[in-house]
């Protein structure tokens, strides 16, 4: 009788445990239920109508998934976007590695230069991106000054403009992103935690530089190299808008070349007012966000080295 | 343990009270009407009989607007306004870029913050449609608004919407600006309102300096902007909107526009497309320059040169685009009548004349207009007045019609067109291609 008690008493125990820890966890869960999974399953919703900003909506089934399967404009702006994703995500990690590397050197001033290095990544990045919109300016640029002060001939390249330096500028411009700055900071901590006998011990053995960033450094950051990637697949899906938008406009100047999807997206909601057709790009967009998610977890389970 | 499961019991009911009192909707959004019942409501309200300057008086009226008022008070039209009527007249400056897209949603969640919208061409009709808008005839036939005096495009925009729904605050346009002192320095004749478009591509020529490793340190003409392509383009003939079926109408003119403009970016006679945000032809590296009738009053006396107007050259015909905006009432607002005095104000002599002092764009009302008093006093060096009057007998209502993603989109193509990424033809081609897919959705 006593065991029977005995088990009743831990039971509730075990269910008042339990009861405590979902509270604990229930704000959170609201706030997912509310804020990020109704949005998504609402838009969904919204990307079988042909709902406009105004609020006239129909129910038109998958008719935007149709129409935007037949659109050049849309084919373009998914190239464009993987295009940019995985470009942005890898230069910005090599980048920040580089950053961090460079800083984690023990010298003199180290704190000012990781403050000068971080200091562009706390600027807004629409600010961050119409500062850069006049550096790289045609007629009156600040970089164009620059080059025609220093050689002497007047430099009239057209950066944000023409087919050949537009992707240049822009990726260069991402180097100065939060996105990148959080990198560096990550990335930095990262290499402090890696142990130092195993430098000491590829001295010993004379392992070249290359080789100890190849063999020892890089697979011991490897867990922080997939955070980053994933962190910076995900800025670059959904972040490129606040950059390219005041840089190259709504249309992806020049010519489509930079129109990523979330730009088109907005084109479509709030230019067109076409919100059920942009609704089903969100759904697109989400969809690849997803796909860039699984690669890159399945690609690391061969590459990332957890020591634990 | 206790401590934690009281904390965590806190947390959770905090945030079930938050969530309930976030989504929640207050008493008065409760109870606004649904559209049918907003119009019905309106409908009712327009048909009683007129409220009493005094019940106004002291009531506060909110107008969107896309353009700050004037800083001088005595151009502020709705300072002005305030000591006339007594109502208070609340600003709301919503950024040019988002002002329609902010405007539709206002309209979808049936916002009641806003009393006056100030509506554009293209959302008129969706808006009426939608009921988020209220007919003014009612109010009008108790007004001494002279809506019989309208410009004829004006009158025929409102057409077909089953009322009035919406009245033009002003009629701007879009005009040649030219600086003087480049076209002395060059010899060049001064451009007339009866230039041909080859009178204006010789000038150009003429007035391109160059420096010696041939690059252009001053243009003949700075490129066409986001209005006044299209006035390049219905010059050379074609249609650009067709009002019937609402959609974009692109063919010849606009490859042969295009293909000119090209030719010009070729040989420096025209700057290429690039990132500038620099006005060149307000900081002297342009002679001359296609934009709206507006900037006579940014400029006014701040160029740091002669300078005067001249209507756009006529190529295979005379065409400019007709640009104004629509004061108009929300269905939802709670201050229907005292919105109707604001516009009645704005609408009216003083009000119109504040206006067109203060932009330089001429009243839609003829006999207002008649007046002259869009003549800016502080643009001292234009002559060519007549510039103005001839290029509103020459304007249509076009491309401001239409989608504004549609048309951007176009302006990108022809942009490209002119790098050299893409001929004239696949340019145009492309636009229009866009154009379909997106009208009539």
């Amino acid at each position: 009788m006593n065991e029977v008690n005995e088990q009743t008493s831990v039971r509730k125990k075990q269910l008042r445990n339990n009861l405590t820890a979902y509270a604990f966890c229930a704000p959170w869960m609201i706030g997912f239920v509310f804020f990020t999974l109704f949005p998504i399953g609402f838009m969904f919703a919204v990307s079988l109508t042909n709902r406009k900003l105004n609020g006239i909506s129909d129910f038109i089934g998958f008719a935007n998934y149709r129409n935007l399967l037949q659109s050049e404009t849309f084919w373009n702006s998914f190239q464009v976007t993987i295009f940019f994703t995985i470009i942005m995500m890898i230069v910005t990690t090599i980048w920040a590695v580089i950053m961090a590397m460079l800083l984690n050197y023990k010298q003199k001033l180290n704190g000012i230069f990781q403050f000068c290095y971080f200091l562009p990544s706390v600027i807004p990045t629409v600010a961050l991106a119409y500062a850069f919109r006049t550096i790289f300016g045609k007629e009156a640029g600040l970089l164009n000054a620059i080059i025609t002060s220093i050689s002497g001939k007047n430099a009239n390249v057209n950066w944000l403009y023409d087919s050949h330096t537009v992707y240049f500028a822009v990726f260069f411009i991402t180097l100065f992103t939060y996105n990148t700055g959080q990198m560096m900071l990550t990335f930095r901590s990262g290499l402090n935690d890696v142990p130092r006998e195993l430098y000491e011990a590829c001295d010993i053995d004379g392992a070249s530089a290359f080789r100890k960033f190849r063999n020892v450094t890089l697979p011991m950051i490897s867990p922080i190299v997939l955070f980053n990637s994933v962190m910076g697949c995900i800025s670059a899906l959904n972040g490129s808008f606040a950059l390219l938008y005041p840089l190259t406009g709504e249309s992806g100047d020049p010519n489509g070349m930079t129109q990523v999807l979330s730009l088109l997206i907005y084109k479509e909601a709030f230019s067109n007012m076409k919100v059920g057709y942009a609704c089903a790009l969100s759904v697109v967009l989400f969809l690849i966000a997803c796909m860039f998610g699984i690669g890159i977890f399945a690609v690391s389970k061969r590459m990332v080295y957890y020591e634990n | 343990m206790k401590r934690n499961k009281v904390l965590a019991l806190l947390l959770s009911t905090s945030m079930i009270i938050g969530m309930l009192t976030g989504c929640g909707s207050s008493k008065t959004e409760e109870a606004a009407p649904a559209t049918e019942t907003a119009t019905e409501e309106t409908t009712e309200t327009a048909e009683a009989e007129p409220v009493e300057e005094a019940a106004v008086e002291g009531t506060k009226v909110t107008i969107a607007v896309w353009n700050e008022p004037n800083s001088d008070e005595a151009l502020n039209m709705y300072a002005q306004c305030e000591k006339a009527t007594g109502i208070d007249v609340e600003v709301t400056v919503v950024p040019e870029s988002d002002y329609s897209s902010k405007l539709n949603q206002m309209v979808s969640t049936k916002d009641s913050s806003t009393d006056i919208y100030v509506v554009w061409e293209n959302d008129i009709s969706n808006f009426a449609q939608v009921g988020g808008i209220i007919p003014m005839d009612d109010y009008l036939s108790k007004s001494e608004i002279k809506t019989d005096e309208f410009i004829d495009a004006v009158s025929k925009l409102s057409e077909g919407l089953g009322g009035t729904y919406g009245l033009p605050w002003c009629a701007a346009t879009e005009i040649l600006y030219y600086n003087q002192d480049m076209f002395d320095a060059a010899g060049v004749d001064y451009p007339t309102n009866d230039w041909s478009y080859a009178d204006f591509q010789a000038a150009a020529e003429k007035l391109t300096q160059k420096a010696e490793d041939g690059t252009t340190e001053v243009y003949g003409c700075a490129l066409p902007n986001t209005q006044t392509w299209w006035a390049g383009i219905g010059a050379a003939g074609d249609q650009v909107y067709d009002p019937s079926n609402g959609q974009m109408v692109l063919g010849e003119g606009a490859v042969s526009f295009v293909s000119d403009c090209f030719d010009m970016v070729e040989k420096g006679v025209m700057p290429a497309p690039s990132s500038d945000t620099a006005d060149l032809f307000a900081a002297g590296k342009a002679a001359m320059s296609w934009q709206g009738s507006w900037n006579i009053g940014t400029y006014g006396s701040e160029l740091g040169f002669n300078w005067d107007i001249a209507t756009l050259p006529t190529n295979a015909l005379k065409y400019n685009t007709l640009h104004t905006g629509f004061y108009t009432i929300n269905a939802n607002s709670k201050n229907q009548e005292a919105a109707f005095k604001v516009i009645e104000y704005l609408m009216g002599e003083e009000g119109q004349a504040i206006n067109s002092k203060a932009s330089g764009n001429p009243s839609a009302i003829k006999s207002i207009a008649d007046q002259g008093a869009w003549k800016v006093e502080a643009a001292t060096t234009i002559e060519n007045w007549d510039a103005i009057t001839d290029s509103l007998a020459a304007g249509v209502f076009g491309y401001t019609c239409l989608p504004s993603g549609v048309t951007n989109n176009a302006i990108s193509e022809f942009n490209a067109a002119l790098l050299g990424q893409k001929t004239p033809q696949e340019a145009v081609d492309s636009a229009s291609q866009y154009a379909k897919e997106t009208i009539g959705y």
